[in-house]
């Protein structure tokens, strides 16, 4: 993302996606997590 | 033919096993059988709050199909531009044209006629005139440049082959000081290459 010109890259706390979900053994396997994350295009 | 960024997987065969995998979540939300959590037990489970959705019918929350939740980051301001990559069934842009009241206006953009489809009925449904999808992809924005304040998206540029193109369009299509706002999935562990050419865990 910084290589296309993003700044104030941040991310927020995971989120266990997929627990109890069908995929929950894969994304177990993986370390899935969902993440929300921010970003600013510079001024 | 073109190949995702690795090399791994046909580009056109990822883009319409992801577009059939969606179409049936358009169209049958809550008997289909996916690995992930679709509606309200997706929304409860990555922490949107109840004030958000409940101005929403029951049909613009079962085709969520989200994996985090970008309004974790606030919502967007009165008066405000937005893009909605991969919009879906059109939660997270009606949660925004909702924020934006009638000074702002929300571009939902997704690949999948099923579930366009689906997203302008629930937005008709819910009354909201401030908001409109199109069909696109991530790599080629139907949105003029420098257009947007903010780019929401959820659960989709994972799905994406060319990454790099996405957030370059995406650096297009927002105005200097524009901002992201977009959940998705992080891998903790290296993915062997046998599972990274497998289309099925990419739809994942």
């Amino acid at each position: 993302m910084e290589d296309v010109g993003f700044g104030d890259l941040r991310f927020g706390e995971p989120v266990d996606t997929y627990g109890g979900a069908p995929g929950e053994a894969n994304a177990r396997t993986f370390g899935v997590h969902g993440y929300p994350f921010t970003a600013v295009k510079p001024g | 033919m073109s190949q995702s960024e690795d090399g791994l997987v046909e580009v056109d065969a990822l883009r319409a096993a992801v577009q059939e995998h969606y179409a049936e979540v358009a169209h049958d939300p809550v008997g289909g059988d996916f690995h992930f959590h679709t509606g309200r037990a997706a929304t409860e489970r990555l922490g949107y709050p109840d004030e958000l959705l409940e101005h929403l019918a029951d049909a613009c929350i079962e085709a969520f199909a989200g994996v985090a939740n970008p309004f974790a980051w606030g919502l967007p301001r009165h008066g405000e531009r937005v893009v909605d990559i991969g919009s879906g069934g059109g939660l997270d842009s009606m949660v925004a044209a909702r924020a934006v009241g009638p000074d702002g206006f929300v571009v939902g953009v997704d690949m999948t006629p099923a579930m366009l489809e689906r997203a302008r009925r629930n937005a008709r449904a819910a009354g909201i005139d401030n908001i409109e999808f199109r069909e696109g992809l991530a790599e080629a924005l139907p949105v003029e440049d420098g257009w947007a304040d903010l780019v929401v998206s959820n659960g989709v540029l994972n799905l994406v082959p060319d990454k790099v193109a996405a957030y370059g369009e995406i650096i297009r299509a927002l105005r200097p000081g524009g901002r992201i706002q977009i959940a998705d999935v992080c891998v903790e562990v290296e993915v062997p290459r046998d599972a990274r050419a497998d289309i099925d865990l990419w739809k994942g």
